[in-house]
C-alpha cells in the first residue's frame, strides 16, 4: 500500500474513534441506570479500566476488591495482565495440541491413498458441524476446568489441522514422489525428506485459519464457565449490562489477535524463506 | 475444483469412510456410559422422535418447539443473512478493486470489523438489537459482508489487465466494463466464497442463537445443555451438520451451473 493511502487508513481509524464518541454523546440511553449503551472513551480510560481492579484477586502487594481494598489502576493493571495470560495459556496450549494431533493423524491418514479418500467424508462432516456450538458438549465430557477448554481449543484447531495436512499431501505434485521413489526412497524417507517439506509452506493458511478458530474456540470455552480469562469477563459483564467492560475486553481482543497474526506472518516469512515465490503468501490473503 | 467434483460424483470410499466414523462412534459408546456418550443408533431415533414435535422441550419454556420448525427458523436466518452480507460485500470489494483511495477509506473498518470474534460482537448485538431475528442476521450478515469482501476484491484485482484494457480500446465505457469484463470474470471466484460463507454461516447463527435467541437450533442446543442432555445436543448438532452439507452439496451444484463458462474453474476450491 502507497504512503497516501495508509495515512487514509489511519485516518479512516481515527474517524471510526471519534464517531463512536460522539455516538456515545448522541445516544444517551443506558442499558442499566449508570451504564451507558454507548460508553465514550472518556468512561472507557476511567471508570471502566478502575473497574477491571474488580477482577484482581490480589498478590503482589496490590490487595484486592474482594479483601476490601479500594480500586486502584495497580490492581486493575493486573488484573488485565492476569486474565489475559489465563486465557493466552489456554489458547497456546490448545493450539499446540491441537495441531501436533491434528497433524500427526493427517500425516497417519495419508500413509494410503485409501485411506486419504476414505476421511474426506467425514472430514466434509465435521467441518460443518458448528464448532462453538460444541462448546456446552465439551463441557459435558471434560468438565469446566482447564482440560476441558484446552480439549476444546485442541479439537477445534486439530480439524483444521487434520483438513489442512490431509489435502496438502493430495496436493503433493506426483513427479516429487516418483522422483524420490526412483531413486530408492524408502516409505519413511519419502515423507521425510520429500512430503513434509513439500507441505509445509500450504500449512501456512491452516495455522492463519487455526489461530483465527483458536480465539474463537478459547473465548467460546471461557464463556460458558471460567473463574477466570478475558472471556470470563465478557460474559460476566453481559449479565450486568457492563457495555463499557465488554467494549474494554473487545479493543484488548482486537490488539492481541492483530498481534499474533503480525507475529506468526513474521515467523512464517522466515520459516519459508527458502520456497520459490509462488508458493508463498498467493493463496490466502 | 476437486471438491466441488467429488461431491457431484459421491465418492464411495467417502462414504465408507462415514461409515467407519459411526462404527468407531459405536465401539466408543461401549465404554463409555451412555449419559456421556449416547450411541448413533439413539441419536438417530432422538432425532426422528424430536423432529416434528419434542413436547418435552416445552418443560424448559420452549413451547411447539420442533428440531425441524428450529432449523426451518435457523435456515431462514441464513439464508438472509447471507443474501444480505454478499450484496454489500461483493459490491465494495469490486469498488475498492478498482479504487485505492475507496479501498484505503474501506478497507480499515471492514477488516476490524471481521477480527472481532463473534462471541465478542455477539453481546453489543444482543443489548443493541435485542434478542429477535434481527442481532442474528446483522451478526451473521456482517461476517458473510467481511468474507465476501475479501474474495470479491481478490478476484477483481488478480484479474489480468488485458481483459480491461481491450475492452477500452474497443470504445467500452466503465459500466459496459463492469457488466461485460468485470462481472463474468470474478462471478466464478465470488461464486466459490458465497459457498465457503455459507458453510460458515451455520456455526454463526447457531451460537447467536446459543447466546441469545428466543428459536432456533442454537437455542435447542442451549436448553438441553442446561439440562445435561447429551443425546439432545447431538441430535440437534447431527441435523444442523447434515443440512449444512446437503446445502454445501447443493451450493457446488448450483456454482458450476451458474459459471459454465468460466475457463479456469476454480470454485469453491477448499483449503
Amino acid at each position: 500500500m502507497m504512503r497516501r493511502e495508509r495515512w487514509l487508513s489511519l485516518g479512516v481509524l481515527l474517524l471510526m474513534a471519534a464517531l463512536w464518541q460522539g455516538l456515545s454523546m448522541l445516544f444517551r440511553a443506558e442499558a442499566v441506570p449508570g451504564e451507558p449503551m454507548v460508553p465514550g472513551w472518556q468512561v472507557l480510560a476511567t471508570r471502566t479500566l478502575l473497574s477491571m481492579a474488580d477482577y484482581w484477586p490480589g498478590g503482589f502487594g496490590v490487595p484486592g476488591v474482594v479483601s476490601g481494598a479500594a480500586r486502584s489502576y495497580a490492581a486493575a493493571g493486573l488484573a488485565i495482565v492476569g486474565n489475559s495470560l489465563d486465557t493466552i495459556v489456554r489458547l497456546y496450549t490448545g493450539l499446540l495440541l491441537g495441531g501436533m494431533l491434528g497433524s500427526g493423524l493427517g500425516l497417519l491418514v495419508s500413509w494410503s491413498r485409501w485411506t486419504r479418500r476414505m476421511v474426506q467424508g467425514p472430514l466434509q462432516f465435521l467441518r460443518m458441524l458448528p464448532l462453538l456450538a460444541m462448546v456446552p458438549l465439551f463441557q459435558l465430557w471434560f468438565g469446566i476446568d482447564f482440560i476441558g477448554k484446552i480439549m476444546f481449543v485442541a479439537y477445534g484447531v486439530g480439524v483444521i489441522f487434520f483438513a489442512g495436512v490431509v489435502n496438502a499431501v493430495g496436493n503433493v505434485p506426483q513427479i516429487y514422489i516418483d522422483n524420490g521413489l526412483t531413486l530408492g526412497a524408502s516409505r519413511l524417507r519419502l515423507y521425510r525428506s520429500v512430503i513434509l517439506p513439500a507441505i509445509f509452506p500450504e500449512l501456512r493458511a491452516s495455522v492463519l485459519l487455526s489461530l483465527g478458530t483458536g480465539w474463537a474456540a478459547v473465548l467460546g470455552a471461557e464463556y460458558l464457565g471460567a473463574q477466570s480469562g478475558l472471556g470470563y469477563i465478557i460474559v460476566y459483564s453481559e449479565q450486568f449490562g457492563y457495555l463499557d467492560r465488554m467494549m474494554l475486553m473487545a479493543l484488548l481482543f482486537i490488539l492481541y489477535a492483530s498481534l499474533s497474526y503480525a507475529a506468526f506472518d513474521a515467523l512464517a516469512r522466515r520459516l519459508l524463506a527458502w520456497t520459490p515465490q509462488t508458493a508463498r503468501g498467493i493463496v490466502i490473503e | 475444483m476437486a471438491g466441488a467434483m467429488r461431491w457431484a460424483r459421491f465418492d464411495p470410499l467417502g462414504m465408507l469412510g462415514i461409515m467407519a466414523m459411526l462404527l468407531i462412534w459405536a465401539a466408543m459408546t461401549r465404554v463409555l456410559p451412555p449419559s456421556s456418550l449416547p450411541g448413533p443408533l439413539s441419536v438417530g431415533l432422538r432425532l426422528g422422535q424430536d423432529f416434528f414435535a419434542a413436547p418435552e422441550l416445552s418443560f424448559y419454556g420452549l413451547p411447539d418447539a420442533s428440531l425441524s420448525g428450529s432449523m426451518i427458523y435457523t435456515a431462514e436466518n441464513v439464508l438472509v443473512a447471507l443474501g444480505v452480507g454478499a450484496g454489500v460485500g461483493i459490491a465494495a470489494g469490486l469498488l475498492t478493486a478498482r479504487s485505492a483511495t475507496l479501498r484505503a477509506l474501506i478497507d480499515p473498518v471492514l477488516m476490524t470489523a471481521g477480527t472481532i470474534p463473534i462471541l465478542v460482537l455477539a453481546p453489543f448485538f444482543l443489548i443493541w438489537f435485542g434478542v429477535g431475528r434481527a442481532s442474528s442476521v446483522l451478526l451473521v450478515a456482517l461476517y458473510v459482508s467481511v468474507m465476501l469482501y475479501v474474495f470479491a476484491q481478490r478476484a477483481a484485482s488478480g484479474l489480468d489487465p488485458v481483459f480491461e484494457q481491450s475492452a477500452r480500446t474497443l470504445g467500452a465505457d466503465r459500466q459496459r466494463i463492469l457488466i461485460d469484463v468485470l462481472l463474468p470474470s470474478t462471478i466464478p471466484q465470488i461464486l466459490g466464497g458465497i459457498r465457503i460463507a455459507l458453510a460458515g454461516c451455520w456455526g454463526l447463527e447457531a451460537i447467536a442463537e446459543l447466546l441469545g435467541a428466543q428459536y432456533g437450533v442454537g437455542k435447542i442446543i442451549e436448553v438441553l445443555a442446561g439440562a445435561t442432555d447429551v443425546q439432545g445436543i447431538l441430535a440437534a448438532l447431527v441435523l444442523l451438520g447434515v443440512v449444512a452439507v446437503l446445502f454445501d452439496a447443493g451450493a457446488a451444484l448450483a456454482t458450476r451451473r451458474l459459471a459454465r463458462w468460466s475457463v479456469t474453474t476454480q470454485i469453491g476450491h477448499e483449503r
